[in-house]
């Protein structure tokens, strides 16, 4: 891997991630470059479809590709999950933007929470809008902010599965929705736990989501039918379809 | 007087109770926004969704056929341009699905073609054989093909129904009981294909205006 240092990195300011990094690894580069700004490269920011995946592909990872490329000049590193924390097609990725010039730090968080009974959840549980406690989730993977204040609320439905591409999907559900699968892994701390991401309460009505064209719909749509909740992919963005089913869902349930 | 009004893309439904009276009838859609109609409740994609009035298509459906549902039977809508089906067990929700996003299998497709071929739908009778119409439009072209060698519109749309009542009958993931709403309980042809698959019970065009009107009473 070829480092570069804060000189040659003058007009370089952003540290670049997808997924969770390992632990150690933001610890590393928050203190290497303690002014960068860090951009989640799984977020959709707009920017111009550069088509460089094929059409049928993960929206999360053709985001990451466009976003990696528009923010190119000012990319100091991407730091990038390969492993069951994230999924084959980041691993891929990475080894193309590699080869496509961009810094990349390959990193694997297949940790196993010792102790699944001591795992702190407080905004999953918490009463926040569903939308607002993803966006926290996500974001605190950098920032590491303390939410413990957050008051546990009774739930009424579950949500499973990874943040969305668009996040307004979310506005459907009620406040008191607990969140499942790979959001609740990162809350965790653990996001490559099987047993966390596989957790769901079976007495809560729960929408399985997943973005089309990922690994993880085999999952989502096991555990739905195995728990009677709602499997549902979305693309890029919901169809008035999919907003439909989930409306009706949460109304039927 | 109440008002209930199912507004779908070809079609509006509407029921009005008075004095406990019921009043059902259909009208255009293309003519639903020249009468300025006041309704208490309404569902479909040709009206806004109002969150003090509107009610979503699948929650009407469920209300509209609880009794059938809670009996067991799958309940189908199918209409103009989409269609959807929810399914009860012990009682309760147990599963539902809503393919709105290709109408190229659906009423809107057969009213086009018996326009198109000048059929009248009374005149169609269950065949049979049967197209795939996994995609519509490449059944449509089947239909083309038949009639091109000689065979009457009338055999080759009722191929084409089939394959919509089996389609139906897949997506609804293969029940054994199902109650079917909207304009196609009127297209005998489509009954009788999908009797070859499952019990049919077809409850009509009124079936989401009637859970509607459940839904506002409860």
């Amino acid at each position: 891997m070829q480092e570069l240092s804060q000189t040659d990195n003058i007009n370089k300011n952003i540290i670049a991630f997808w997924g969770y990094p390992q632990k150690a690894l933001i610890k590393e580069y928050k203190l290497k470059y303690p002014n960068a700004k860090w951009v989640d490269l799984d977020i959709d920011f707009k920017y111009p479809d550069l088509k460089f995946v094929p059409d049928a592909y993960c929206t999360i990872i053709k985001n990451i590709c466009n976003n990696a490329f528009h923010l190119k000049d000012k990319i100091i590193a991407i730091l990038a999950p390969i492993g069951k924390d994230k999924c084959d097609s980041a691993y891929f990725i990475s080894e193309i933007l590699k080869k496509e010039g961009f810094n990349i730090v390959q990193s694997v968080f297949e940790d196993k929470c010792p102790d699944l009974s001591k795992i702190e959840l407080p905004i999953s549980k918490s009463n926040l809008p569903l939308k607002e406690k993803v966006e926290i989730i996500t974001k605190n993977i950098y920032e590491q902010k303390d939410y413990s204040h957050l008051q546990e609320v009774k739930p009424s439905f579950g949500f499973w599965g990874v943040p969305p591409n668009d996040l307004d999907i979310l506005n459907l559900f009620p406040n008191n929705t607990e969140v499942f699968g790979w959001i609740r892994a990162v809350e965790a701390g653990y996001p490559g736990d099987w047993e966390i991401e596989t957790y769901v309460d079976e007495n809560l009505p729960t929408v399985f989501f997943t973005q089309a064209f990922c690994s993880k719909t085999a999952l989502a749509k096991y555990l739905a039918n195995k728990y009677q909740g709602l499997y549902i992919d979305i693309d890029t963005i919901p169809t008035n379809s999919a907003k439909a089913k989930i409306e009706a869902f949460l109304k039927l349930r | 007087m109440k008002t209930y009004i199912d507004a779908g893309t070809t079609w509006t439904k509407i029921l009005k109770v008075e004095n406990n009276e019921k009043t059902y009838c259909v009208i255009p859609t293309k003519d639903l926004k020249t009468l300025n109609l006041k309704y208490n409740k309404c569902t479909g994609h040709s009206l806004p969704k109002d969150k003090n009035t509107y009610e979503n298509e699948v929650v009407a459906l469920a209300n509209g056929a609880k009794k059938y549902l809670e009996d067991d039977f799958i309940a189908l809508d199918l209409g103009s341009r989409d269609i959807k089906y929810v399914q009860y067990q012990n009682k309760k929700f147990k599963d539902m699905d809503w393919n709105a996003s290709c109408a190229s299998a659906t009423g809107a497709t057969i009213e086009m073609l018996l326009k198109f071929y000048n059929v009248d739908v009374k005149d169609l009778k269950f065949n049979p054989q049967k197209y795939s119409v996994t995609c519509g439009i490449f059944g449509l072209e089947k239909i083309m093909d038949d009639i091109a060698q000689g065979i009457n519109p009338e055999i080759a749309i009722s191929k084409f129904i089939h394959g919509i009542a089996f389609n139906a009958y897949n997506f609804a993931k293969n029940p054994s009981k199902i109650c079917i709403s909207g304009g196609f309980c009127e297209n005998n042809c489509f009954i009788d294909s999908l009797k070859q698959y499952c019990d049919v019970i077809p409850l009509g065009r009124f079936v989401l205006v009637d859970g509607l009107m459940a839904n506002d009473l409860m």
